[in-house]
């Protein structure tokens, strides 16, 4: 069975001198894009463009928690649609993603809470996603672990409890949809720095990069958390985005003790048990823009004081791995995917947030057919950049947010 | 049997304590770790790997890897090895089903074929209905400890914050000479030592130090010299865990028996740091090299000489670096019968250390190397080899210390971003620079020698010391001449691994990850370490990378030579060192807010919740509905806690403005003695805040703002002014200032008995605003103001004059039945009115004109560039908004839950807050629902959760629901 070791993703291939498209970043939107775009739309000639390893930033930092329970009927569908494609891609990459269904439970600590996650459970319930609200009993009962006593800074007053929900293995997607990827003849370049967009006459030529030029009548822009730097850099195009840092740990390894996604905003903080049986954490932004990827010793501080009193069992638990990556926030907490505008097959795919995860195969897909067809899917209508300019902000936060590229 | 009479131990035998293991109770003695007394008491293996479930033993004693593992009183994964035994602790073996000895899972260890790299990702989802079986015994056979979901940390954890010039992290030679040059100035210098004593790797070694002193001997003078100095704290038994931005040190200290605390967090900073944490060793690559009885160098000789346990009878040494020679001629001297030395250098070993193991007529055969280790749960035979590979020796032992050379401790220079680069001279990865204020010195930086090591660590103290303004350039030049006139750094071992194929040789033994392991990765495509990381989990196990975090990029460039790989290192993580939750949150205060009447409105029976950052009183009963409380205001009169809303004061010349940018009314019809009511928007036209706004004087305004607002009020008006150099002063009065909101038909009764100031309609209307004194004494500011819809003052007291304001009124009010409202009864009756709460009546999005409060905006002021107001004119066209109008049920005994949406085909709306009102016998509420379904009368379906496809029926009414005139409040 394990014979042999082949390369997974296909040996280095050589840099061509012409693509039908380029992808800049090699994160799992780009993989997913490329991915689709060559089994689906029959554009194979494709060039992924990574200046460091697949999986290097958001795609191989974030908490792997995949979920469908957000606020607006925009977002619902298309995480739906992905939370849906997880069994699918398993076999049809004949790759493990090792989908742990095990559910989300989001705690809420107030009544104003409650009636604010209210909207998320009827907005999924009428789009036919499941999901309920839940008293403290009933929350106990589910995840013995979490403390449901009035003791504690934030009682719980109930919960979110979504069920479809879980967690992937986030390098298993990675590795996945490259290996998927290249068998369809996409070309991974790794170690492979853009560092330029060439365009004429308002069209897009082709692609600068450290070991040559690249010539191609379509870009797609999805580096993550970099994506908005390098827009602005290439492109001149100055993004409603915010770059910050956040954080995530986990715990050493247990046996099998939390059985769900536990999270709470009013604790800033979610945790769940990998399969390997860490607790991963996190869940902290700095509030001002860096790319430092770097970890404060005020989050994890802050981090072991939240877990200690909603999940108190973990206060005999040792942390062991705290880690940094990038959220590229946008003021509406919902992505930018948009193109062929003004910039004839210049598209992006950005501003994810910390959310870019979860959707990351159905925002691909659709990607994918945008860039094939150079007519914007329907499903990815409401995500265009010039949302912001009409004043027309998505509403997937109920709150006020202050993640404007100025603060 | 001990060996009791060492000078260089850290063990009083003469003191006991007991252990229960097993079933058993086991003796150790005072100053042993969990680890060392149970190996005295014949404990061999402590505990089984996480894959392949093979017999793990004591191998390094500083916890860099998983070995030692155990529970202890219920805490998992306790480092069992550096954890001090405590008497009546109850330890369990980790990952055994059985006892450690005999663990019936440890026939996986013969299926490691079915197990290759990643296997999991390429098995277990064919056919699909087979995953979640698997998945469930994935979890059950992954993780280490166990832990109960409802355990009970027990002991006290405390946290501090201490400041310094200069932090040193180790406290060996290297780190107490940094420590001593650099307080010889008078600097305040903290050292941090992980272990429970100073000395580092001269603490147990009686090789000299010069012609009169042993190592150890010299250890303990400078320790004395260290403890002795005023301006050095000393903090021992702590491991340091972290390392920040601007030299942030975290550490974490154990507390000694009985303390005052068990464990406890420590936040320093300091002006420069010098890292002084020494070498752990690079393990041996060979067959079996993790069984029982393979030890490290130190490990072997700590044992004896620090805990007094010959850690076996006949020994086999393979090493790379004089400390294994030094080790072996040591045990020898103590009893240890040494059956050979295989060194892995053909040259290159200490002549003095030669003569020593020929005078012992020990055996050694340089340019060998251990290959194989024998024996089902510990070693009993050895196989050696040339490093070729072509010759082979088989011996007998019981113990194989085995160490491949010397890897340092840099991780905390990689955590402050000095970037590694590989030394091929000594092996090691350096730092190829130093952060700025930040210095490195001892065996870390490659040096052996025991006077380069100290000098060395002058070197960097002095240097530390300049960073904190000392003049310590002449010093410092001599400290650095004399270390160039000292040996080092010495030449490293360039062995990778033992001519062997590699499937039982282990490269981390955390994950069970075997060298044949890492090169399946590679020839997958996971080239680097960091994926290789990834996809083996090489290194991300409790033992922090401490194993295979040389050879890992080592041989991963090694097996890729032909490619030109060169060795890169691996990242280095915070916490260093694996650290309880419990102690991260330390004392764990809880900052929160409470209001002048707190404990007031406690005594009278308040439901408090946590709001933000304040705690305030909810309801006044047990029924949430909130209906005697509702009707009371409605009927006769209440009181209410609003403290928690903001409140400033404005002032300047350009105060006036200020107010302009950012509100969205015209202030400068403002009149002293009326309120205006208000509100500001961001840059989108979305309402952010809402509040009254007072002209108190000219120049001098007073306003409020919403509770969730209060704290960055402040800041909005800086940033919305921050080009416009004006010259006015905000003053945040929110803590300063308690608000009590008295309302109901019989407030101006009450209040008239106690104030000095004329309260009739005439003289003071609704809109007013008024000071005057209550009970010849309190000052208040009062404002009429019809929130809740009725006869309303909203009084503005000093915080310190809040309990007697309330008693007084309270008592004024006991003739006409006044009695306490709380949030949510205040919630209902602002509903029936139709007045908005921003975060309720409103999303992030909404803007003031969804809101129907366009009447507050003034189009004329456009020269004051009011924030938001640009967006509000391009979007007072969009009809496809949502806009808040009121609804009332078909069903009046029934009222939607809030949140519910309003539905056709699609989600077209929610409703936002919704009551069956008391006052009216009506369900009425408000939504924000799209334009075109905001028209008088239109039909809406509601959905509520858990309604099954039945939705409610409402229709679009006029708001307010209560008293539209207003009558009520302006009486």
């Amino acid at each position: 069975m394990f014979r042999r070791f082949k390369p997974l993703w296909g040996k280095k291939p050589g840099l061509k001198s012409t693509y039908d498209a380029v992808i800049i970043g090699g994160g799992l939107h780009s993989l997913a894009t490329a991915y689709y775009l060559a089994k689906e739309q029959g554009m194979s000639n494709v060039a992924i463009l990574e200046k460091n390893f697949i999986g290097f930033g958001g795609a191989g930092r974030n908490t792997a928690i995949v979920r469908a329970n957000q606020r607006t009927q925009e977002n619902v569908p298309l995480y739906k649609e992905a939370l849906d494609l997880w069994p699918i891609l398993t076999k049809e990459l004949d790759y493990n993603l090792m989908f742990n269904n095990c559910g989300n439970l989001n705690l809420m600590h107030s009544e104003a809470a409650m009636n604010a996650a209210r909207m998320n459970v009827c907005t999924a319930q009428f789009h036919g996603v499941e999901s309920h609200l839940l008293d403290p009993r009933q929350i106990k009962e589910l995840e013995p672990a979490i403390n449901i006593s009035p003791d504690i800074t934030y009682p719980i007053h109930g919960a979110m409890f979504h069920p479809p929900g879980g967690v992937i293995r986030h390098d298993a997607v990675v590795w996945g949809l490259a290996k998927g990827a290249a068998a369809h003849g996409v070309h991974i370049h790794q170690q492979t720095e853009a560092t330029a967009i060439h365009t004429d006459g308002g069209k897009i030529t082709g692609v600068e990069t450290h070991r040559g030029r690249i010539n191609s009548p379509r870009v797609l822009v999805s580096a993550g958390g970099y994506s908005a730097g390098i827009i602005n850099k290439m492109m001149g195009v100055k993004l409603p985005i915010s770059v910050l840092t956040i954080q995530a740990m986990v715990t050493q390894p247990l046996k099998p003790v939390l059985h769900h996604v536990v999270s709470s905003g009013m604790y800033h903080a979610y945790a769940n048990q990998t399969l390997k049986g860490e607790i991963a954490t996190g869940a902290h932004m700095d509030q001002w823009p860096n790319y430092t990827t770097l970890t404060t010793a005020h989050y994890i501080k802050h981090q072991a004081e939240a877990l200690s009193e909603f999940l108190p069992f973990l206060r005999g638990v040792k942390f062991m791995r705290h880690w940094a990556g990038l959220a590229d926030m946008t003021p509406d907490m919902a992505p930018i995917m948009d193109g062929n505008d003004p910039v004839e097959g210049f598209y992006m795919n950005c501003g994810w947030g910390y959310f870019g995860f979860k959707s990351c195969t159905a925002a691909g897909r659709h990607m994918a057919s945008f860039i094939a067809k150079g007519e914007c899917p329907e499903r990815l209508k409401p995500f265009g950049l010039r949302r912001y300019e009409n004043h027309r902000l998505m509403g997937e936060t109920a709150a006020l947010v202050t993640y404007t590229p100025d603060n | 049997m001990r060996l009791d009479r060492l000078p260089t131990l850290r063990i009083n035998p003469s003191e006991t304590c007991t252990l229960h293991y097993n079933g058993k109770t086991s003796a150790g003695v005072a100053g042993d770790t969990v680890a060392t007394a149970l190996y005295a008491n014949g404990v061999r293996v402590f505990g089984r790997s996480l894959k392949y479930h093979r017999p793990r033993g004591l191998y390094s004693l500083d916890g860099e890897c998983s070995n030692t593992c155990m529970a202890v009183d219920g805490i998992p994964n306790v480092r069992a090895e550096n954890t001090p035994a405590k008497n009546g602790m109850h330890i369990d073996a980790q990952n055994v089903q059985g006892s450690a000895d005999f663990d019936w899972m440890g026939f996986m260890d013969k299926l490691d074929w079915l197990m290759p790299a990643g296997f999991y990702y390429r098995t277990l989802h064919k056919p699909a209905c087979l995953w979640p079986f698997a998945l469930k015994q994935v979890r059950k056979v992954a993780g280490l400890g166990k832990i109960s979901p409802d355990f009970k940390m027990k002991g006290r954890y405390a946290e501090i914050y201490p400041t310094a010039d200069v932090c040193v992290i180790g406290g060996g030679a290297a780190g107490m000479s940094a420590a001593l040059a650099a307080a010889e100035g008078g600097l305040r210098v903290i050292l941090l030592e992980a272990r429970p004593w100073l000395g580092g790797s001269f603490d147990y070694r009686v090789s000299p130090y010069d012609g009169e002193k042993a190592l150890y001997q010299r250890a303990r003078e400078l320790a004395a010299q260290v403890e002795a100095a005023a301006n050095i704290r000393v903090f021992k038994h702590a491991a340091n865990v972290g390392l920040y931005n601007n030299n942030l040190v975290t550490a974490f200290q154990v507390g000694p028996e009985g303390g005052a605390f068990d464990e406890r967090y420590i936040e320093i900073r300091a002006a420069s740091v010098v890292v002084a944490t020494g070498c752990i060793e690079r393990p041996l690559l060979f067959e079996n090299n993790e069984r029982p009885g393979v030890m490290q160098v130190g490990c072997a000789h700590r044992l004896a000489r620090t805990y007094g346990l010959l850690p076996g009878r006949r020994a086999v040494f393979s090493i790379g670096h004089d400390l294994g020679l030094e080790a072996a001629v040591d045990l020898c001297d103590l009893g240890m019968e040494i059956a050979c030395v295989a060194d892995i250098r053909e040259d290159g070993q200490n002549p003095d250390l030669l003569l020593a193991l020929a005078e012992r007529e020990i055996p050694l055969l340089r340019g060998w190397v251990a290959a194989k280790a024998y024996g089902a749960k510990q070693v009993k035979k050895v196989t050696l080899r040339t490093l070729e590979g072509s010759v082979k020796r088989q011996l007998e032992c019981d113990l194989l210390v085995a160490s491949a050379g010397r890897t340092p401790l840099t991780g905390p220079l990689t955590l402050a971003q000095a970037r590694l680069r590989f030394d091929a001279h000594t092996g090691y990865f350096l730092p190829a620079d130093l952060p700025a204020k930040m210095h490195a010195a001892g065996s870390l930086t490659g040096r052996n020698h025991p006077l380069a090591i100290e000098a060395s660590g002058r070197l960097a103290g002095l240097k530390a010391a300049a960073d904190c303004g000392a003049n310590t350039a002449e010093a410092v030049a001599a400290a650095a001449a004399r270390l160039s006139q000292l040996p080092g750094p010495e030449r490293g071992t360039k062995l990778v691994m033992a001519p062997v194929k590699g499937r039982k040789s282990f490269i981390c033994f955390d994950e069970d990850t075997t060298v044949k392991n890492i090169k399946q990765a590679i020839d997958m495509g996971f080239d680097v370490p960091e994926l290789i990381k990834r996809f083996t989990s090489a290194g991300t196990g409790p033992g922090q990378g401490g194993i295979p975090g040389h050879n890992l990029p080592l041989f991963a460039a090694r097996y890729q030579a032909l490619a030109g790989a060169t060795p890169v290192p691996t990242t280095a993580r915070v916490p260093l060192v694996p650290t309880l939750l419990a102690t991260y949150a330390g004392a764990h205060h809880d900052m929160c807010k409470r209001t002048p009447l707190d404990e007031l409105q406690k005594r009278d029976g308040g439901v408090f919740r946590r709001i933000g950052v304040w705690q305030r009183a909810r309801y006044f009963s047990e029924d949430f509905s909130c209906r005697e409380e509702v009707l009371n205001v409605r009927n006769n009169v209440g009181m209410l806690d609003g403290s928690t809303l903001g409140k400033f004061r404005l002032h300047g010349p350009d105060a006036l403005k200020a107010l302009q940018r950012v509100y969205v009314g015209n202030m400068v019809k403002l009149t002293p003695g009326k309120i205006k009511y208000s509100a500001m928007c961001n840059e989108d036209g979305c309402v952010i805040d809402d509040g009254v706004v007072v002209k108190i004087a000219e120049n001098d305004y007073y306003f409020t703002t919403s509770t969730v607002r209060a704290g960055e009020t402040a800041e909005w008006f800086r940033y919305h002014t921050r080009y416009d150099g004006w010259d006015y002063h905000i003053v945040n009065f929110t803590d300063a200032l308690g608000v009590i909101n008295v309302s109901g038909p019989n407030a101006r009764k009450v209040l008239q008995k106690v104030a000095d100031a004329d309260l009739s309609n005439e003289a003071f209307p609704f809109g007013g605003y008024r000071e005057f004194v209550i009970q010849g004494g309190i000052p208040v500011r009062a404002m009429r103001l019809g929130f809740v819809g009725e006869l309303s003052y909203e009084l503005h007291a000093p915080a310190s004059y809040m309990v007697c304001l309330w008693q007084i009124l309270a008592a004024a009010g006991k003739e006409f039945g006044i009695r306490n409202f709380g949030v949510e009864a205040q919630n209902v009756l602002r509903m029936e009115k139709c007045h908005i709460i921003l975060g309720v009546e409103s999303e992030q999005r909404t803007n003031l004109l969804d809101l129907g409060l366009g009447f507050l905006w003034d189009r004329h002021k456009t020269e004051t560039k009011t924030v938001g107001t640009v967006a509000l004119r391009q979007v007072e066209a969009d009809p496809a908004r949502l806009r808040l109008v009121g609804i009332e049920m078909d069903d009046p005994r029934r009222a939607p839950r809030d949140g519910s949406i309003l539905v056709d085909k699609r989600i077209r709306g929610y409703v936002c807050t919704a009551r069956r009102s008391f006052t009216l016998e009506r369900s009425v509420g408000m939504a924000l629902v799209e334009a075109e379904m905001a028209a008088l009368g239109t039909r809406l379906e509601i959905y509520e959760d858990e309604c099954n496809g039945q939705k409610l029926a409402a229709r679009v009414v006029p708001m307010p629901f209560y008293d539209p005139q207003g009558n009520r409040m302006r009486m």
